[in-house]
């Protein structure tokens, strides 16, 4: 190597890095990221306070124990100038590579995106049984349960060949022999599969379509004994609020070459539906946020699917006027829940929506103050086996 | 700190780079100094006082050393020797190995020492090797005392090659440190040496060795003989591919800061023998090992019981220095036993053998080495050990066996061809202007597939936490 070439070579490198590292300094960070959907990490801060003598010898501060420092590896990460594009080069490679899965999504036929479904901590599983028996036991009204399979169990025939994939039915089956006093919606299991053929998933998103919500919804009422009153497809006209709507599998694979989903509602939203969002102002004062069955300013963001029911919220009670006399249904449920309860409407006077993330209330109370007919414990599977918020309907 | 975060290429490396060419030769080595012990303490700024004392008690010792020598009180310098090698391997002892030998003891029934869960000071096997070479060196004439305790401080804690290696000897590395000059042609080596190690580690060691973690956490039950063996190569790909990664790295790093740090890996599986793979795997520590166990305790000039002894105890510190447990020792003694076999045994013959059955035995050993490394719980070892050998509670096959071949074929055969010096040597035939012309291409899409997969990586172990 000549020493012309050397020095080429070496202001080369240094000038990508030196690139790289203004692009890292010139470029405004962002909040939260669109395509990821979810907060960014922001600039680590460091006080003088953390330097403290005092806290060296105790092991505390942001700074003795290397916490600003990682928050600081992770907040350069997050802000790497053109992420989204590195990113998607990832997947791209790992694809060309000869890989069908990135980050824990599989990729499959018909450009359809698949979340892994690994086998689950069973101890975990047999908790959450508990608490859910344990709360059927005390509830003083019928309880329901249901698990909804997800594409990794209904559509198993799009995954890869030889793709490990572990059986969402044995938590099931595990929960019909654990919950004496639960009443089992298990017609999920097969009216689902049932309709495999159908778009009852969305393809770059982990939930089910409201067409797949409508099956979800003629296998609960099956199972809630109301099968007689079942509302045919038919009735329904189909309306496409979005054909753009790129979910979350999409973001956390970093596949950018499928196409969006379509997202389609059924039942229309009437003047007697209101739906109201019980949540706190800043003062912790008691508020009832409106919403509504479908919030279409969603269908301007990323994150559409928070389109029904206006997304995540801790406790959300529709009410139906001219149904009085219909029973009142609690629904502990999931995000799943959100795009099922505009069919569950023409059946019940009243539909309460708890989210025990958020909600820590005693739902027994809850039960008895508001005088609940029937309660229904609805989450899809990748939900219940993980969640850890399942304790609280013990109390 | 670790190299390959986007932080070290992108932030710190460049600033250290920039104030390094900025600065006055003869202060580069304090300012390598204060970036070297941010660069140690970025984890746990406190163990940069271990830092201090280490650095503190070996550069008095190296003078107190050659003062008793000068004055020929060769007892009074072997004592001076001896208490600093006795401090480094207590601080190596208390960090790394206390915990051990209380649960060990604590085992028996015996557990009067408390476990104290202390953070292991990371990189610590490295540079307690490197001050112990120092006295040890100056103790036998290879090398002055440095006077400068800014330079010995440089020499111990240079980031380069401090929590990964290569383990530099102080007689190698004495006249670098003292003076260096800076040629453009070394920089330039220096950022293809970079490049190439870093793409070793980001895009084949954490890539396969994602295989290896489903391998490994998978439950007997499940364990297929085919899966087991699949799991064991990706290991020795990951571990090769991420040590030798970290090493080039290293010399990379060294090189665009004037240094000439020697390799430490040369084509391990390409060996015939296991004395040839460990000629080949490692060797800033085998020879560490050579020169400063190996040969004081007599070396292989002694009768054959004494080079078992020797070659046994050798491999036992060895085996023990790549972690704190029991399946280390377990590790180091198998190739102890192994290297006596063919020093005294089988090592003729086997040269005997054609070319194939010899790469093949040395690759079988190695491989059932690696499992015996690799998994630390001896409760899990004996089902993957057996699974290899046939005994698999899930039979031989599966469709999941055949998912990750597609999967990670790619990727294992170009592990496989980048495990040979096919590549480098294809790389020479080349025409002179071909290869300038390829060479920044390369290196600039090694760098940007390399960063792509740091801006989304969700798996990019440090694997020597535990050295």
């Amino acid at each position: 190597m000549n020493k012309r070439y050397a020095r080429f070579l070496s202001a080369l490198f240094c000038s990508s890095l030196a690139l790289v590292f203004a692009a890292n300094a010139l470029t405004p960070d962002k909040e939260f990221s669109q395509v990821e959907n979810r907060t960014l990490a922001q600039r680590p801060k460091l006080t003088w306070g953390d330097l403290a003598p005092k806290n060296l010898l105790e092991d505390k501060g942001a700074f003795y124990t290397g916490s600003f420092m990682a928050d600081y590896e992770r907040y350069t990460t997050d802000q790497f100038p053109g992420r989204d594009g590195w990113v998607a080069a990832k997947a791209w490679s790992e694809r060309l590579m000869g890989k069908r899965e990135n980050n824990g999504i599989y990729f499959c036929d018909d450009a359809t995106l698949i979340s892994r479904f690994d086998e689950p901590d069973w101890a975990k599983v047999d908790k959450n049984l508990g608490y859910v028996e344990k709360f059927a036991q005390s509830a003083g009204v019928p309880v329901y349960f249901g698990l909804i399979p997800t594409q990794a169990y209904a559509w198993k025939d799009k995954l890869p060949a030889g793709a490990p994939n572990a059986d969402q039915k044995g938590v099931a089956d595990r929960a019909g022999t654990a919950m004496p006093s639960v009443k089992l919606a298990q017609s999920l299991w097969t009216t689902l599969p049932g309709h495999a053929g159908e778009d009852i998933f969305y393809r770059t998103d982990h939930h089910w379509t409201s067409l797949g919500a409508y099956y979800g919804y003629t296998a609960l009422m099956t199972d809630l004994g109301m099968a007689d009153e079942i509302i045919p497809l038919e009735n329904y006209t189909k309306t496409t609020v979005s054909d753009e709507f790129y979910g979350t599998l999409f973001s956390t694979s970093g596949v950018r070459w499928v196409k969006p989903d379509e997202m389609d509602t059924y039942v229309p939203e009437t003047e007697n539906i209101t739906v109201v969002s019980k949540t706190y102002d800043a003062k912790g004062n008691p508020v009832d946020e409106p919403r509504q069955l479908y919030d279409e300013s969603y269908l301007e963001k990323k994150d559409k699917y928070s389109m029904f029911l206006g997304g995540q919220q801790s406790l959300g009670v529709v009410k139906i006027a001219g149904n009085e006399g219909k029973p009142k249904l609690l629904l502990i449920r999931d995000s799943y829940s959100d795009s099922l309860v505009p069919f569950l409407t023409p059946h019940f006077s009243e539909i309460h929506l708890v989210d025990l993330r958020y909600n820590k209330q005693s739902t027994r109370e809850y039960i008895a103050k508001n005088g609940i007919d029937l309660a229904v414990v609805l989450y899809s599977v990748p939900n219940f086996v993980s969640d850890s918020n399942l304790v609280w309907l013990g109390k | 700190m670790v190299f390959s975060t986007l932080f070290f290429i992108f932030t710190y490396f460049p600033i250290v780079l920039a104030l390094h060419y900025l600065c006055p030769v003869k202060w580069r080595n304090g300012l390598l100094l204060v970036v070297n012990l941010i660069f140690y303490g970025w984890k746990k700024p406190a163990y940069i006082f271990i830092m201090f004392a280490s650095i503190g008690i070996d550069y008095v010792h190296g003078l107190l050393v050659e003062k008793a020598k000068s004055q020929g009180n060769d007892r009074r310098a072997r004592r001076y020797v001896v208490q600093s090698v006795v401090f480094n391997l207590a601080l190596l002892g208390f960090f790394k190995y206390w915990d051990f030998i209380a649960r060990s003891l604590a085992g028996l029934g015996l557990g009067f020492m408390p476990v104290l869960g202390l953070e292991l000071p990371v990189g610590i096997s490295f540079y307690t090797f490197q001050t112990m070479s120092y006295t040890i060196d100056v103790y036998r004439g290879d090398a002055k005392a440095q006077r400068s305790i800014v330079n010995f401080g440089t020499f111990v804690t240079l980031f380069p090659q401090l929590i990964a290696g290569p383990i530099l000897k102080y007689k190698d590395l004495a006249d670098q440190i003292d003076e260096r000059d800076y040629p453009v042609e070394r920089f330039a080596a220096g950022v293809q040496i970079f490049t190439v190690g870093l793409a070793k580690k980001v895009l084949l060691a954490n890539n396969i060795g994602a295989l290896w973690e489903v391998y490994k956490a998978m439950p007997a039950a499940s364990l297929t003989t085919a899966g087991a063996w699949l799991g064991v190569v990706a290991f020795a790909f990951q571990l090769y591919f991420d040590f030798s990664g970290y090493s080039d790295m290293a010399v990379g790093l060294g090189n665009m800061l004037g240094f000439e740090f020697t390799g430490n890996f040369n084509y391990p599986y390409t060996a015939r023998s296991i004395t040839d793979f460990w000629r080949r795997w490692h060797i800033s520590l085998s020879s560490w090992f050579r020169d400063y166990l190996y040969f004081p305790l007599g070396g292989s000039r002694v009768g054959k019981g004494r080079l078992v002894f020797n070659l046994l105890v050798v491999w036992a510190a060895t085996g023990i220095w790549h972690g704190a447990n029991w399946n280390f020792l377990l590790w180091g003694l198998y190739y102890g036993i192994l290297l006596v076999g063919e020093k005294l045994l089988w090592g003729e013959g086997l040269k005997k053998l054609p070319a194939p059955v010899q790469h093949g035995y040395t690759l079988l050993i190695v491989l059932v080495g690696w499992a015996l490394f690799a998994i630390e719980d001896f409760a899990a070892l004996g089902p993957y050990l057996s699974a290899m050998f046939g005994f698999a509670a899930g039979g031989l096959w599966n469709g999941a066996v055949g998912y990750y071949l597609r999967s990670y074929g790619v990727v294992l055969v170009l592990a496989a061809l980048a495990s040979t010096p096919l590549g480098a040597k294809s790389w020479e035939k080349l025409p002179q202007k071909g290869k300038a012309v390829a060479l920044p291409l390369l290196m600039l899409f090694a760098l940007a597939l390399a960063t792509a997969y740091l801006v989304d990586g969700t798996y990019n172990p440090f694997l020597y936490f535990q050295f």
